[in-house]
């Protein structure tokens, strides 16, 4: 039976084009429902619109009905977008409930687990303090929380983000909802956390029979987890059916689009072999320590030790990808070797030179040999400085070009080799997209005619089609300019579409290097072994 | 960030700089235009007080000979705030052109310093003079300002003081007999002066000593910390009464001691705000394209983290104004120019004598310029803040 049904749903924020163009779908009772979307499509609005979650002072929904009849209540089904304020929150976090994309966020940091959790269940389901504790406690152990009894006393920040997304869950599924809303739920988390969230819900929901609206925009969860399939463009469904239609007979030219850029089911780059065989980087040992002080005075008491002693090698010409999870210290480790972050030991050999021994002075040559791209679009270009201004500023600190008007040619010249026009230059960055703005910051670091470029996550902020288009421009650029990367990243189907060599990092150490196809075909190491085994797997659930 | 919203400005082809756009959206609102209506009015008056309201005629005609006082009167002051003023006239008109804003502003400074050189009024003025010409018939005619009185007109020959406002004079007169109206509009300049420039000073020693503590973290941080906090339980009325009492009633040193006691607000702002920047990564993009220091604090960092600081620095205006205002409340303020807080101060006299009309009209100047500021920090803040500037786009 029809458990929600959307009819025609459209929603304004008084734009001149709605944010979601009539949108209909059916979700039936106990079934997983994904809507799939690149970033803009509307899909978390949709999900918001259902639960009258959006700012009502832009918002509006002029067309459209959202019925809803939970089998629990045997009156006919109420169309939640007309539901006076007051119904409407029986039916929020009782009926229907929501689980948002960031845990950092979506608890209360300065009430405790407990409290958030009571709260709704005496609300919604009549209980007296006690009984609700109980129900509360009951919810951390189905949520497989380690030591529920101390949790429940205990403040957000003590947890990491996959136990305060457990968190969101066990209050999500307190009440009994019958329809459990799901944006991008593990988009911000780990991997390995990811598997287990997923299969923790899909536990919970079977047990229960709850419907699942899952929102999101990774197609190889969705091959995990999806009864039926909608893809968004736009705000409109482009196309709805289920799993395997979707995902292995896709009609739509869109979602053919979308699942033509998958990494993993790109074909892979040809290795580039290595121009000469001494390494252009060789990391000595490394370590970057982080003090922790305490008390009046700073004491030095301890060490957050991000990077602890590593040893790399990059070949001229090769990609070295830096894989890991977050908080094992890559980020940490591409900055530290630009020096962007001070280094507590070690050594950085560039070309043969230790980078971390030499005066700001003599470092500035390698400032214009090593570059560094950022992950995020958003802040890695000054909003008050054209691109013009960004791209000229380095030249001429460091001498290239001859007079103001060569270098303007030069970095109009860049902005046409990454993918823009000419006729760019003089706009700022709030005025481009996100695959823009990283084309941007890709040409920031080849206007200085680099050797070496760290690209730090550089397309884990981008849709999967931009992701596509990124790297490849990446991959053109160093074959062109003679290049050589050192890829962090955490997404195991880029390096296996991108790199050559790999090294894996954990909790600051380098646990496994090598070339990509042994890697990933043979790791030696377990977590290594854990991590590949975590990765959502495309092609592995099209055979289930 | 939705791709929906850089669509739409892909369209729009102008680019337009992020100060444009906060101008834009901060005058979008009528709190900030009335704001800086206001704040208009004022200062036209005080560019222009000398032609507004002086005793001296505009143009007198004696014995067939035509003259005018009013210009010959005029100090260096008068004349460098009039170049000044049609400086930023001509640079506003033409801003498009880079060299005609060089130009206005050279020919502004240059107006100033030929008025400091060789503008001298004469000295000894007597004011009565044009009225017992006019009246014994020895000045054939003479064109007034619309207010025909100088601010420090005590109508020597027929003493009127304390009188309610009449037709002859609109505001009234002080206890001294000098026309309200006049010393209103002459004390604009006080007014305008004691916030620009004392907030300019708080400005520039805030910015600095916030950038350094900002960028520098560490020993030299917790050391200015430390430093800017023992100054910060200086309070500032006492000391202005300790400065007024050593060194006299002057009122640039009043300016600068209200500008040195109110910076280390300017500079806590800063200080947060390079400490949120210097992580940002496109700072650390210049850091690693070898960019000087000096263009990454201000040319990178600065920009970025000035805006709370204009805000703040809208309402230390209104606070400086009130600052120089109770001063002259006490009675400690300027002696011979007319300012706003000596006026209320008039209002009740030695003998308990209460004057409405002194009361009334500066009150009401010093709040309406407080609230314009205010109005105008306020809808700075809004711009600037990117939660209340959705204005109808998606969140």
């Amino acid at each position: 039976m029809t458990l929600l049904r959307v009819e025609d749903l459209c929603t304004t924020f008084g734009g001149a084009r709605p944010a979601v163009d009539g949108v209909s779908f059916d979700i039936a009772a106990g079934e997983t429902f994904c809507l799939v979307g690149e970033s803009g499509s509307g899909k978390s609005v949709t999900g918001m619109s259902i639960l009258r979650l959006l700012d009502g002072t832009f918002a509006r929904h002029p067309r459209g009905r959202v019925l809803f009849d939970p089998p629990s209540d045997p009156c006919a089904p109420v169309d939640l977008l007309a539901l006076p304020e007051e119904d409407m929150q029986r039916v929020r976090g009782a009926r229907i409930a929501m689980i948002f994309q960031e845990p950092m966020t979506a608890l209360n940091p300065v009430l405790t687990i407990g409290e958030q959790m009571i709260e709704p269940l005496m609300l919604h389901l009549d209980m007296d303090e006690d009984a609700a504790r109980a129900r509360a406690l009951e919810m951390l152990e189905q949520v497989e929380m380690p030591d529920p009894l101390r949790r429940l006393d205990e403040y957000p920040h003590r947890l990491s983000g996959g136990q305060r997304q457990r968190v969101m869950i066990a209050m999500a599924m307190a009440c009994e909802p019958d329809l459990l809303i799901a944006d991008e739920p593990t988009t911000a988390l780990d991997v390995t956390i990811q598997a287990q969230i997923l299969e923790l819900m899909a536990a919970l929901q079977k047990r229960r029979n709850t419907a699942l609206l899952f929102i999101t925009h990774d197609l190889s969860v969705v091959a995990q987890i999806a009864d039926r399939i909608a893809v968004m463009q736009q705000g409109r469904i482009v196309e709805t059916g289920s799993r395997d239609e979707v995902l292995y007979r896709p009609r739509h030219p869109y979602t053919r689009s979308l699942l033509a850029a998958l990494p993993s089911r790109l074909n892979r780059l040809p290795a580039v072999p290595a121009a000469r065989d001494e390494a252009l980087l060789r990391l000595e040992d490394l370590r970057v320590y982080f003090p922790i002080r305490r008390g009046l005075l700073q004491r030095h008491v301890d060490d957050v030790r991000a990077v602890d002693g590593v040893s790399l090698e990059v070949k001229p010409g090769r990609v070295l990808a830096v894989v890991g999870e977050s908080g094992s210290g890559k980020t940490t480790l591409g900055r530290a070797l630009l020096r962007l972050v001070p280094s507590t030991g070690g050594r950085v050999l560039f070309d043969g030179t230790d980078l971390l021994g030499l005066s700001p002075r003599a470092m500035k040559p390698y400032r214009r040999a090593l570059q560094i791209v950022f992950q995020d679009p958003q802040s890695s270009l000054n909003p008050r400085l054209s691109v013009a201004t960004t791209l000229t500023e380095p030249m001429a600190v460091h001498g290239i070009g001859t007079d103001a008007r060569d270098r303007r040619r030069r970095a109009a010249e860049m902005l046409e080799r990454v993918g823009l026009e000419a006729g760019m230059l003089e706009r700022y960055p709030h005025e481009f997209s996100g695959g823009q703005r990283q084309r941007i910051g890709i040409a920031r670091a080849l206007v200085l005619n680099p050797r070496f470029i760290v690209c730090d996550e550089v397309t884990s902020a981008l849709d999967v089609s931009v992701q596509a288009r990124v790297l490849a421009l990446l991959d053109e650029l160093r074959r062109d300019f003679d290049l050589t990367y050192l890829f962090i990243t955490h997404n195991i189907d880029v390096v296996r579409y991108f790199a050559d060599d790999v090294a894996v990092m954990y909790q600051g150490r380098v646990v496994e290097q090598g070339d990509v196809a042994s890697v990933c075909e043979r790791p030696a190491n377990d977590y290594t072994r854990r991590l590949l085994a975590a990765v959502p797997q495309f092609e592995a659930a099209s055979e289930a | 960030m939705s791709e929906i919203v850089d669509a739409a400005a892909r369209d729009t082809a102008a680019p337009v700089s992020f100060a444009t756009q906060v101008a834009r959206r901060t005058f979008a609102r009528l709190g900030a235009r009335i704001g800086i209506g206001w704040i208009g009015v004022v200062a036209l008056c005080a560019v222009f007080a000398p032609f507004l309201a002086n005793s001296h005629p505009l143009i007198m005609t004696v014995d067939g000979e035509t003259s005018s006082p009013l210009l010959a009167h005029l100090t260096w002051i008068d004349v460098a705030l009039l170049g000044a003023f049609f400086a930023c006239l001509a640079a506003w008109l033409g801003r498009r052109r880079r060299w005609l804003v060089a130009g206005a502003a050279a020919a502004g400074l240059l107006v100033a310093g030929v008025a400091y050189l060789a503008v001298t009024p004469p000295g000894a003025v007597v004011y009565q003079q044009y009225r017992v010409g006019l009246a014994d018939g020895s000045i054939e005619s003479a064109v007034f300002a619309p207010v025909p009185y100088s601010p420090t007109d005590r109508s020597r020959d027929r003493p009127r003081s304390l009188t309610a406002p009449d037709s002859s004079h609109w505001m009234g007169t002080d206890e001294d007999g000098a026309d309200v109206l006049s010393r209103m509009i002459h004390a604009c300049r006080i007014a305008l002066g004691i916030g620009l420039v004392a907030t300019g000073i708080a400005l520039a020693v805030g910015i600095l000593y916030g950038g350094i503590m900002g960028f520098f973290a560490g020993w030299v941080e917790i050391l200015m910390m430390r430093f800017l906090e023992i100054f910060e339980s200086v309070p500032q009325l006492f000391l202005l009464l300790m400065v007024v009492a050593f060194f006299g009633r002057d009122i640039y040193l009043m300016m600068v001691v209200i500008g040195l006691t109110s910076w280390p607000g300017y500079a806590r702002y800063l200080r947060a705000e390079f400490l949120k920047l210097r992580h940002q990564d496109f700072v650390q993009a210049a850091e690693a394209c070898g960019l000087p220091l000096t263009s990454i604090l201000f040319r990178h960092m600065l920009p970025n983290g000035v805006a709370p600081l204009l805000v703040a620095a809208s309402f230390g205006i209104a606070a400086a104004i009130l600052a120089e205002a109770v001063l002259s409340f006490l009675g400690l303020g300027v002696v011979d120019e007319p300012s706003w807080g000596g006026m209320l101060n008039q209002a009740v006299g030695p003998g308990g004598t209460f004057a409405p009309w002194l009361a009334t009209y500066p009150g009401l100047a010093i709040f309406l310029t407080v609230f314009a500021y205010n109005l105008i920090g306020e809808a700075l803040r809004d711009a600037i803040d990117p939660h209340t500037n959705r204005g109808g786009r998606a969140p």
